[in-house]
């Protein structure tokens, strides 16, 4: 069994996957990946639905992207074992390791302060690589392409400064 | 809020989020599911989320996530016109707020390059162990609650003027469907055309055999890659 698809096959497939969902005889809606973080938390933080203007407005694609987010885990984890053999416990990762520094403590405190940027970023814009670049851009919305742009952009001038270009030691 | 109404209002907002999901008429729950395992299932076996792919494009090491990226939104741009032609479909595209584009991209750019994931590849990665994301996930719970919180007083004013739900499609009128290929055609020729960058993490190839190492192979075919351990 191949242990990992190639980015045309992975491509293909993702492509199916969307049109199948955005027909009717999927879900008749794109896919998306960042509503679903705020409605969590209203859950968590036992926030009232009443009284926050934003939880009422994503009530129902919140409610559908966390369903969907419960199946990309489960999927993610399948593969993960059975077939990529990739499933480990880990805290720093190896490009991390390799082109920033050894520390668990930078890592984990990056990686908090960058999980709230990027949905603090997702929810300002109003999608994430699944609803504007993926959906978006499929459906040739200039919104998405504005977003992705800008991404594209921001990405690589943080991955430039960000990281040390060489492997440090 | 007490322990025991706190438990209640976790279980009751659960079961309101599948009763919406059942009832909404975008999927039944089990359908929804499906879609989310199928998402997760080729975005973990192609190996997208993980650091090396996504903070390696960032830092200009790795291009897997663009081709595959722009060949997907390639190909799906032209068969979802023509599934919307055939009345099998139809487009939601998002509003564009100019400045919560800008602002909202810029973040959320930094937030990727930092992290390397983003809000759909981060679930798949704490599904195969790794604890740093779930960290970080945390930090997003955070902040969907700032952003809810401050959402009427701060964010939707830095969100900015709505002007409508514009797609190439509309502006293009009666050469939509030119305009549509050529769009769908031009992401799929860069998508081939952008030269393929691998960066592999050993430690991710470890309990692979010799000749199932996706770097034995790209070895054998004289493709530009790094192995870090």
């Amino acid at each position: 069994m191949k242990r990992r698809l190639s980015w045309w096959m992975g491509g293909i497939l993702m492509s199916i996957l969307l049109l199948f969902t955005f027909s009717v005889l999927g879900a008749d809606r794109p896919i998306g990946a960042s509503t679903y973080v705020p409605y969590y938390a209203g859950i968590l933080f036992g926030m009232d639905p009443q009284e926050y203007t934003y939880l009422q407005k994503i009530e129902k694609p919140g409610a559908w992207e966390g369903v969907m987010l419960l199946g990309v885990f489960i999927g993610g984890f399948i593969t993960s074992v059975f077939i990529t053999k990739t499933f480990r416990l880990t805290i720093v990762p190896t490009g991390w390791k390799v082109y920033k520094n050894n520390s668990v403590k930078s890592r984990l405190l990056w990686s908090f302060f960058s999980g709230f940027l990027l949905i603090v970023g997702a929810r300002l814009a109003g999608g994430c690589t699944s609803g504007h670049f993926l959906s978006g851009m499929s459906q040739t919305a200039f919104s998405s392409m504005i977003f992705g742009g800008v991404v594209l952009v921001t990405l690589l001038v943080t991955g430039r400064f960000f990281y040390s270009k060489e492997e440090i030691k | 809020m007490s322990i025991t109404e706190y438990f209640n209002f976790v279980v009751v907002r659960t079961e309101a989020m599948y009763n919406i999901v059942q009832n909404e008429g975008h999927g039944s729950f089990w359908m929804v599911l499906f879609i989310g395992i199928v998402f997760g299932a080729i975005i973990q076996y192609t190996r997208v989320d993980k650091f090396e792919k996504i903070a390696g494009f960032a830092m200009g090491k790795d291009t897997i996530i663009p081709k595959m990226l722009f060949l997907a939104i390639g190909i799906t741009s032209i068969f979802l016109y023509f599934e919307i032609k055939m009345g099998y479909a139809s487009y939601h595209p998002k509003p564009m707020m100019v400045s919560g584009l800008i602002i909202g991209g810029i973040i959320f750019g930094i937030g990727m390059a930092i992290m390397g994931k983003c809000p759909g590849t981060g679930p798949i990665s704490i599904a195969e162990g790794r604890i740093d994301v779930a960290v970080g996930a945390i930090g997003g719970i955070f902040g969907g609650y700032f952003f809810t919180r401050f959402y009427d007083s701060f964010f939707q004013a830095l969100m900015g003027v709505n002007y409508g739900k514009t797609t190439l499609v509309d502006v293009s009128g009666d050469y939509a469907m030119v305009f549509v290929l050529a769009f769908g055609i031009a992401l799929i020729l860069i998508a081939i055309l952008i030269p393929k960058m691998e960066l592999f993490d050993n430690a991710d190839l470890s309990n692979l055999d010799h000749d199932d190492r996706p770097d034995t192979i790209a070895k054998k075919e004289n493709e530009t890659f790094t192995t870090i351990k």
